[in-house]
């Protein structure tokens, strides 16, 4: 009997130190690139570690990030999706919307190259290649900045991909969907960082890049307070401003170039967008 | 085949050198799973056994619901404590979405009716006159529920196994509740599935490994004891 | 005149439309053995646990020593005072010893004291040496001795027995009544046996009670009741009764 008594008392002492040990924290609602590439493990202890703030960093697509600033369920995003967060700002629900880094999309495929890709001249062109032969391609299908990008893309080809056999949307994050395209020898579209990766298990091959259509674009938002009391505004802006501090940029700068040979992502803080032709 | 041998080599690599994060990711998954089951048992025991040794009109109705329960779907069971717990829900000012405690109380939640439906059934497995051959002892209100939950062990005991094997074993409620965030809320399953999602299939088979040996190990210890308590 | 020490007024329970007990009264004096007589299902059972308050009736009171047993004083101070042993034995998990001990470790006896009165349960019924075997290896009539020697063990002032020499075998039997009869009768333990075993009510018993379909139809010493017995199944049994005579 008394045995259980035990048990309970260590069971109640060890949830509440569980639960009440939490330091101030913000919610990032951040893409599946920064994340699967390894750039905010790179970066995101070091803010930790500065700002004295938890870092619940939430992976999902640009798309489900917006929803939830949306809803003030986060207190500053890092997504690359320009259109939607253009819209995004329009709303009201950010606060303020800052230029941090870019790296470029490209189309993967098997190097077999059953459609031609690799003579195509341009990335639309290249999805017209990919519609005309009926090879498979895998599409995000999730709302993500990848996802908003690829349908940018098929509507300048004048394609409309959805229904057909070859287009499948798997509705997860970049390297699954990576996974599935290499699975079933298709192309897709990715972002390079996450490509660089993972490109050792995949077996793809790089088809198709330096469109200046494929520009993957990274802002940092703040989400708008007053709309949401419960908005950390204070440690959002914290996370904002070191995202765009020259030592995070530098950091950001030489990410990937020990591992991949190249850097995965460009800093951009401060430039002009249209110097980037936004 | 290559591959899971790979993903066993590392596995073991993993353990060996006591890679820190593979350590924290292991002891958050027992924590957490351990927490939520024992919940669980105090909650599902007590409620299970009351229900068995209570009669009153619409009891079949409660038990269907409690059998229900037992199957509950875990991702639905995530999907609405998120919407409980996020900011804007009722339970918003605590704050605890994103945190190990949502997923204690996720995983509580889904082992709850499973451990009351088991405790339920042992409970009514006892002869039927025991409870009032207790009472006729002389047994107070707390010490008949003691003596059938003592009666009843074997059976219980199982129910310690499903619930703790239950929670241990989710990942939908717990990545929907915790994020899964390094060094936070990252356990076993949910790194297995985001490691799975990055390619990196020699860590996810290694973590799936390290979970299965954990599982089997829990289990070894409570079938032990159940089975010599029955070797009498 | 001193009052019953068990009395019952008017007890009616219904069950699913059926009368299991219909307005039955009867007192017992202390140090009566009661035989409660009937074919299944007349409510022998039903009674004994109204009396014991183990059960709960929809009309009628239970008296001890005059005073109402109900609401309050129904609870665990009452089931204290008495035992109720049934059909079957119902042990617990547990050695033999662990199991007599029961009702004296519900009522956080000591254990010294404990030990003696375990020891001498065991004695009682002759099953001293299965003391250490586990209560799931016996015998039938072993586990029905044990169960007894647990009721005994706590030396309850009124005693309710549900068919203690059912299923026994005649050896078994035997033995089993000689240790009845001499704790019954050197004890003074105030007792209601329900029982279809004519020998044992006449040797054992001092009162007797027939019931049929929820109604105590008859109640007076057994020789009473048997002379003019008020149904067919007592008719059967003072048929029995009368070739037990010597």
């Amino acid at each position: 009997m008394n045995k259980i008594v035990w048990l309970i008392a260590a069971a109640v002492l060890s949830l509440s130190s569980v639960a009440l040990a939490a330091p101030k924290s913000i919610i990032l609602a951040t893409t599946t690139s920064t994340q699967d590439s390894g750039l905010l493990d790179a970066l995101v202890p070091q803010f930790e570690k500065e700002s004295g703030l938890q870092v619940k960093t939430i992976s999902v697509g640009s798309g489900q990030a917006m929803k939830m600033g949306e809803k003030g369920e986060a207190d500053v995003l890092l997504v690359h999706s320009p259109d939607a967060e253009k819209k995004f700002m329009a709303d009201g629900s950010g606060t303020t919307r800052r230029l941090v880094m870019h790296n470029d999309f490209i189309i993967v495929g098997p190097a077999a190259d059953p459609a031609g890709v690799r003579k195509a001249g341009s990335s639309i062109d290249a999805l017209k290649r990919i519609a005309q032969s009926g090879s498979l391609f895998a599409s995000r299908g999730d709302n993500s900045g990848t996802h908003a990008k690829e349908k940018g893309l098929w509507k300048g080809a004048g394609i409309t991909p959805d229904g057909q056999k070859w287009y499948q949307q798997t509705g997860l994050g970049m390297g699954q969907t990576l996974n599935v395209a290499a699975e079933k020898r298709g192309y897709t579209l990715t972002d390079r960082a996450t490509f660089l990766a993972l490109k050792k298990n995949l077996g793809l091959v790089i088809l198709s890049e330096g469109d200046s259509r494929l520009l993957n674009i990274y802002h940092v938002i703040e989400i708008n307070q007053t709309r949401w009391p419960m908005v950390n505004a204070a440690g959002g802006k914290l996370f904002a401003d070191f995202m765009i501090s020259r030592k995070t940029q530098d950091t950001i700068g030489h990410f990937g170039i020990e591992k991949f040979g190249a850097p995965l992502f460009f800093p951009d803080a401060g430039k002009n967008p249209a110097s980037l032709g936004l | 085949m290559q591959l899971i041998i790979d993903g066993i080599l590392e596995a073991v690599r993993l353990l060996l050198s006591g890679d820190s994060e593979v350590l924290a990711v292991t002891w958050l998954s027992i924590k957490i799973s351990g927490l939520a089951t024992l919940l669980s048992l105090t909650i599902g025991i007590g409620a299970g056994t009351a229900l068995a040794l209570a009669e009153f009109p619409g009891k079949r109705l409660v038990v269907a619901v409690v059998n229900t329960g037992m199957g509950l779907p875990p991702v639905v069971v995530g999907l609405f404590v998120t919407i409980f717990l996020w900011r804007n829900g009722p339970f918003g000012h605590f704050g605890l979405l994103y945190t190990p405690a949502a997923m204690v109380i996720a995983q509580g939640i889904i082992a709850t009716p499973i451990v009351t439906g088991i405790s339920l059934a042992a409970i009514q497995s006892l002869p039927a006159n025991l409870r009032l051959q207790i009472l006729a002892l002389g047994a107070s209100r707390f010490q008949i529920i003691m003596l059938l939950v003592r009666e009843a062990r074997l059976p219980l005991l199982a129910a310690v196994m499903a619930g703790f094997g239950g929670v241990i074993s989710e990942v939908g409620a717990s990545i929907m509740v915790g994020g899964n965030i390094k060094g936070q809320t990252r356990v076993l399953t949910t790194a297995t599935v985001m490691e799975t999602g990055k390619g990196n299939f020699d860590t996810a088979i290694a973590l799936s490994i390290i979970l299965l040996f954990l599982t089997f190990l829990v289990n070894l210890m409570l079938t032990m004891v159940q089975q010599k308590r029955r070797a009498r | 005149m001193t009052s019953p020490l068990l009395e019952a007024r008017g007890l009616s329970l219904q069950r699913g439309g059926v009368d299991v007990l219909k307005n039955v009264s009867l007192t017992v004096q202390e140090n009566d053995v009661l035989a409660l007589i009937g074919s299944n299902g007349s409510g022998k059972t039903s009674l004994m646990l109204a009396l014991a308050r183990l059960m709960p009736v929809n009309k009628g009171d239970v008296l001890v020593s005059g005073e109402a047993i109900n609401g309050k004083n129904a609870g665990l101070a009452y089931r204290r005072r008495l035992a109720m042993v049934f059909q079957e034995p119902l042990l617990l998990n547990g050695s033999v010893a662990k199991n007599v001990a029961t009702g004296l470790n519900l009522r956080s006896m000591p254990r010294q004291e404990l030990q003696e009165r375990v020891d001498e349960a065991l004695e009682l019924f002759g099953i001293t040496g299965l003391s250490r075997r586990s209560a799931h290896s016996l015998s039938s009539g072993e586990a029905r001795r044990v169960s007894l020697a647990r009721a005994f063990a706590m030396r309850p002032e009124m005693i309710f027995l549900d068919e203690p020499f059912t299923a026994l075998d005649l050896p078994l039997r035997e033995a089993l009544f000689l240790q009845l009869s001499k704790l019954l009768n050197s004890k003074g333990i105030t007792a209601v046996i329900a029982t279809h075993d004519c020998r044992e009510v006449l040797q054992l018993c001092n009162r007797m009670a027939v019931m049929n379909k929820g109604r105590l139809i008859r109640s007076g010493t057994p020789d009473d009741v048997l002379a003019d017995p008020p149904d067919d199944f007592s008719a059967a049994f003072a048929r029995h009764a009368k070739s037990f005579n010597a």
